[in-house]
């Protein structure tokens, strides 16, 4: 079982002001995706940078395929594809220009290049859109070429941060399973993103970072149970004056454990929440406000990040 | 190697974009064209020029050399040249060096024997030599016009007779009238003032016996000094890509692969030098196209300068886009540069006339002596000897701008 192919260990990367990664340890198995999960600012990339030698640690080491990012930074870049969160392609050369000039850096050439190229286009799904400028895509179609370009060199591990910002559904859709089928190939994944729902389809083992710790990482059931059996109410309401005082009052009835506000949606966690609902929702008549909307949901990792950060994981 | 190929990537980028485009080749053709137009105009406002000193070394003793005597000391010339004469030619060239001449015109011995033909039709080939004070720029130019003028007559003359089939002694015939509407015409041309003189000065083809040579016009002062100008824009505006890839983050991307970071600095540099390389290139050839400039008569004296000039000029971007804090920066500071270094170094106006500080100023910046290289080239029409000061300094400017570019580069991207 225990083959890891990236041992991360105690990363630290400290800026002047900012202590961005603050002793991260994990490891990934090989031919597992791995995902960490976490909110803007948390150090996802800051981590990632480290893993991929563009960062140096300011402590900690990190070990993939038996190299060090410390002291065999050469080696390490041969073995590892990166997808950066930025779209990093030149849009006034042509998708297959860009792969050409990508494959030329990863020291590819000739015949061998070319079909590499053939390949990656057809992941993408742009073959035959090949020839035009980046400039002329969609933000969806601009995605899959920046996750083609780490695809070139056949990569043991990818690390693709936030692969999926700012994309319509449908594009997420197919990004998601061309993850899923490079992972069926063998391919290992570091993977991160601040949507929960991605890190729990994809990934059987999830890391949560905070404030640049980790600070949760095993399987869905794992971080679930750390919630107990609470579910997450959410509770669309209007025309509440004293939103402290409500979220007051709610996290005094029994039953409630967390009560938080996002937007004009109360999130509460909630042991067995469906018996204390009549409870919650005279409470928020007694406030004054008036109920729009109830979902009740059980445990997921939105609800595990609530419950150990006190915060909404998209806030 | 990927260091080329990121200096290619580089260079096709730029010769995509449009706006690139216009910079480096639309602006300054249009501004030469202008400013050419100008100059012409200009010329016939100003002060004419007046009693350029020249000397005349007659070593011939035959009526060839007579004839350019004759055509020089005619009283339509008297106003433009103050000639005098002089019988040793290194003498003469001293004074020259001295400032106290223009140019110096050296009739060999023996022209005439030697060039017209002998009773068998037989003739050789010699050179009137004309050696010119190489600071100035427009009296020369004058001088060389004349006596490219006579001397085109004395080949007609010459031509005319021997299909005649005139034997030696009968050329004097032919030759004196010749020479007489000759000055008569130049200073015909010099009486309805100097634009006519510049306007003619532009169809002149220039003729020394026995070779045909290229013709000169003002554009050859303008042309280098706008594409130096624009250059050196371009050469700021391709440096400043490195920040614009760290923004977009393809310079991180391209430090996550196997490539080491010096070449990457390298291949952004060389992708930089090469888009100048071939801005300057397009440049001058398209300039010789379209306005018939000519760029001198040494090929390997231009090659060299140029190298050197886009050379210093992106090692100068490099350095100053290293040292910013930022792209925003790089672009402000680049702008200014470009700006004080094209007035400061005669891409707009010549320095010549430039003295005490504002010289030395001038001789801090590129333009200085790329310009320098170009005027020796193509107003003088020197040679590489002509050309060893500037192409030192270039070269100099250039590898010190390069050294310390990629050290600040390495430094601010290796983190
Ligand atoms: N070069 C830097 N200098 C100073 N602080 C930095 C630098 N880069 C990142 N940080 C800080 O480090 C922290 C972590 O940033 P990081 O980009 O790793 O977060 P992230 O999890 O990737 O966030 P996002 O979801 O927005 O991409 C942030 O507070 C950020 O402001
Ligand atoms: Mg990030």
């Amino acid at each position: 079982m225990s083959n890891p192919i990236l041992q991360a260990q105690n990363l630290h990367k400290r800026y002047e002001k900012v202590h961005a990664v603050q002793g991260i340890s994990f490891d990934i198995q090989q031919g597992e995706i791995f995902s960490l999960l976490g909110p803007n600012g948390a150090g996802k990339t800051t981590t990632i940078s480290m893993l991929s030698c563009l960062l140096s640690a300011t402590e900690g080491d990190a070990v993939i395929d038996g190299h060090s990012v410390r002291t065999q930074a050469d080696a390490v870049k041969r073995v590892i594809g990166v997808v950066p969160q930025e779209i990093a392609l030149y849009p006034d050369l042509t998708a297959r220009e860009n792969l050409m000039f990508w494959g030329k850096m990863y020291s590819l050439s000739g015949a061998h290049l070319k079909q590499r190229v053939a390949e990656t286009l057809e992941i993408a799904g742009l073959s035959d859109r090949a020839n035009e400028k980046v400039e002329t895509y969609s933000g969806g179609m601009k995605r899959r070429i920046n996750i083609a370009v780490g695809l070139l060199h056949e990569p043991k591990v990818l690390f693709m941060d936030e692969p999926t910002v700012g994309i319509d559904p449908q594009s997420r859709r197919r990004i998601l399973d061309t993850v899923l089928e490079l992972n069926q190939r063998g391919l290992t994944v570091l993977y991160t993103t601040h949507y929960m729902e991605e890190a729990a389809e994809l990934s059987r083992r999830i890391g949560i970072v905070d404030h640049g710790k980790l600070i949760a990482l095993g399987t869905q059931d794992d971080l679930t149970k750390l919630v107990g059996e609470s579910d997450t109410v959410r509770i669309g309401i209007s025309g509440v004056n004293d939103t402290d005082a409500l979220l007051a009052a709610l996290t005094k009835l029994s039953g409630v454990d967390h009560a938080a506000l996002e937007e004009d949606e109360l999130v509460l966690q909630a042991t067995n929440a469906n018996a204390h609902l009549s409870q919650i929702i005279s409470a928020i008549g007694a406030a004054s406000g008036q109920v729009k909307s109830i979902k009740v949901a059980e445990p997921n990792l939105e609800a595990v990040f609530l419950h150990l950060t006190g915060r909404a994981l998209r806030d | 190697m990927k260091a080329l190929q990121i200096a290619v990537k580089d260079t096709l980028t730029r010769f995509r974009d449009w706006k690139a485009l216009a910079g480096m080749f639309a602006a300054p053709l249009i501004i030469s064209a202008m400013i050419g137009l100008a100059f012409g105009d200009l010329g016939g406002d100003e002060a004419p020029i007046e009693n350029i000193p020249v000397v005349l070394v007659n070593l011939d003793a035959g009526e060839l050399g007579q004839a350019y005597e004759d055509v020089l000391t005619s009283p339509d010339l008297a106003t433009l040249i103050a000639l005098e004469t002089m019988q040793d030619p290194e003498a003469a060239k001293a004074r020259i060096e001295a400032g106290e001449l223009r140019a110096v015109i050296v009739i060999p011995a023996g022209f005439s024997e030697t060039v017209i033909p002998d009773s068998h039709g037989n003739s050789g080939q010699a050179n009137v030599e004309l050696y010119t004070d190489p600071t100035a720029e427009i009296s020369p130019v004058i001088v060389r016009s004349i006596v490219e003028r006579i001397t085109a007559a004395i080949n007609s003359t010459l031509l005319a007779g021997q299909v005649a089939g005139q034997q030696a002694a009968g050329y004097a015939p032919l030759l004196g009238p010749a020479m007489g509407q000759l000055g008569a015409a130049i200073g015909a041309e010099l009486q309805s003032g100097n634009l006519n003189l510049q306007e003619s000065l532009l169809d002149l083809e220039v003729v020394s016996t026995g070779e045909t040579g290229e013709s000169f016009d003002p554009f050859a002062f303008f042309i280098p000094g706008m594409a130096v100008f624009f250059l050196m824009f371009s050469m700021f505006e391709g440096s400043r890509s490195i920040l614009q890839e760290e923004r977009h983050w393809t310079l991180q991307r391209l430090m996550s692969t196997p490539t080491p970071t010096w070449e990457i600095i390298l291949g952004k540099m060389g992708g930089t030098f090469l888009t100048g390389l071939l801005q300057f290139t397009i440049l001058m050839l398209s300039s010789t196209y379209l306005f018939g400039v000519s760029w001198g008569t040494s090929i390997l004296g231009l090659a060299i300068l140029v190298v050197l000039t886009v050379f210093a000029a992106s090692g100068l971007g490099a350095m100053l886009t290293a040292f910013s804090r930022n792209e925003n920066q790089a672009g402000v500071v680049g702008s200014a540069v470009s700006l004080v270094f094209g007035a400061l170094g005669g891409s707009f106006f010549p320095t010549d006339g430039l003295t005490g500080l504002i010289n030395i100023a001038s001789k801090l910046t590129v333009n200085r002596w790329a310009m320098d290289g170009f005027l020796a080239l193509t107003v003088n029409r020197g040679g590489l000897a002509d050309i060893q000061t500037p192409i030192l300094v270039l070269a100099v400017v250039g590898s010190v701008t390069f050294v310390l570019a990629t050290l600040a580069f390495q430094k601010r991207f290796v983190k």
